[in-house]
């Protein structure tokens, strides 16, 4: 059996989905509250990640350094993305099959892994070595390279996360 | 409710209904989703610049100059794609208790800047620099702070009464 197809067995009717689902259904406003602080890690995300690969290519920022807006900026993500697993989760838990079984929550997943994956060697190198990405022309090109991939990809996981729920448009 | 048949007619429109049973209503909305979370990025550095709590070997005048260009870039696409959204039920959407805290909230939102900018921010040369602004300007980026939460909790609270 396929990954996905184990985890979703694995979920339903576990206890995990009935606590998920109690929450969701029993405390008030829960649903829009966590869905509003996935939002704000997002937000998050925006404000780090993507406009420093903004200040990569040029576009954004001018007058900041980049070396000092990875190091400044990047732990914010480091906090919002596992917020955001957890708010995320607290969904898939609950319907594991609404999501498991769903191709837009995949694509969203394999755009969403190499995201994080670039942004923590965009970091890595920048905090082993100082102004890394601004050192020589072939690392300012491939900072530039990865950073227009990375725009892509974030692009792609928050359109996907929000086609989620409308994948019928797409699939049936 | 006012204009009633303004959001009749809006809703009525053959452009409306299209959107409302086509891929465009999620299209529009994720492209609303990608321009709220940059619009609230961006607010969310300048309010922290505000507050003496990040960003602070910049001068508060730099980072809001650098940033409110991609804000307002933003929030044109989220108006523009919310518009889009918005006539597809606009009788019932005028009459939904989130949607109308949500435009309380951005119009609070909108004094809260106006305040700021023809005030704190209008003597800023004095206090540019300094690591922590004037207490003036440090409520205005915490009401900010507050404010934009509160706008994207309403607008998503929306989508769960209609």
């Amino acid at each position: 059996m396929v990954l996905h197809e184990r985890l979703a067995n694995l979920l339903t009717d576990s206890s995990a989905q009935e606590l998920a689902l109690y929450l969701l259904g029993n405390v008030p406003g829960l649903p829009p509250i966590a869905q509003t602080v996935h939002i704000l890690g997002i937000c998050i995300v925006m404000a780090s990640i993507i406009m420093v690969n903004l200040k990569f290519l040029g576009l954004a920022l001018p007058s900041q350094n980049l070396s000092e807006m990875i190091t400044r900026l990047y732990p914010w993500a480091w906090w919002a993305l596992p917020v955001n697993a957890i708010t995320g989760l607290l969904f898939v838990i609950a319907r594991p099959n609404r999501y498991f079984f769903n191709p837009v929550f995949g694509i969203k997943i394999s755009f969403l892994v190499p995201a994080i994956l670039l942004a923590f060697v965009v970091y890595r190198m920048n905090q082993k070595e100082r102004g890394y990405w601004d050192h020589t022309l072939g690392r300012r090109i491939s900072g530039r390279i990865v950073a227009g991939l990375s725009l892509v990809l974030w692009v792609g996981v928050l359109m996907a996360g929000r086609w989620i729920a409308y994948s019928e448009y797409l699939f049936y | 409710m006012i204009f009633t048949e303004l959001w009749e007619w809006l809703q009525g429109h053959p452009a409306s209904q299209y959107i409302g049973f086509t891929w465009w209503f999620p299209f529009l909305e994720s492209i609303h989703v990608i321009a709220i979370t940059l619009v609230v990025g961006s607010i969310l550095v300048v309010d922290l610049r505000l507050l003496g709590i990040s960003g602070l070997q910049y001068s508060a005048s730099r980072v809001t100059r650098e940033l409110l260009p991609w804000t307002w870039g933003a929030f044109f696409v989220a108006t523009l794609t919310g518009f889009g959204m918005f006539v597809t039920r606009a009788t019932a959407y005028v009459e939904n208790p989130a949607f109308q805290i949500k435009f309380l909230l951005l119009v609070v939102a909108c004094l809260n800047m106006a305040i700021f900018h023809f005030r704190a921010f209008r003597a800023v040369h004095h206090w540019d620099a300094d690591v922590m602004p004037p207490p003036a300007a440090r409520a205005a980026g915490a009401a900010s702070l507050v404010l934009w939460i509160g706008i994207i909790l309403a607008g998503r609270w929306t989508g769960h009464i209609i």
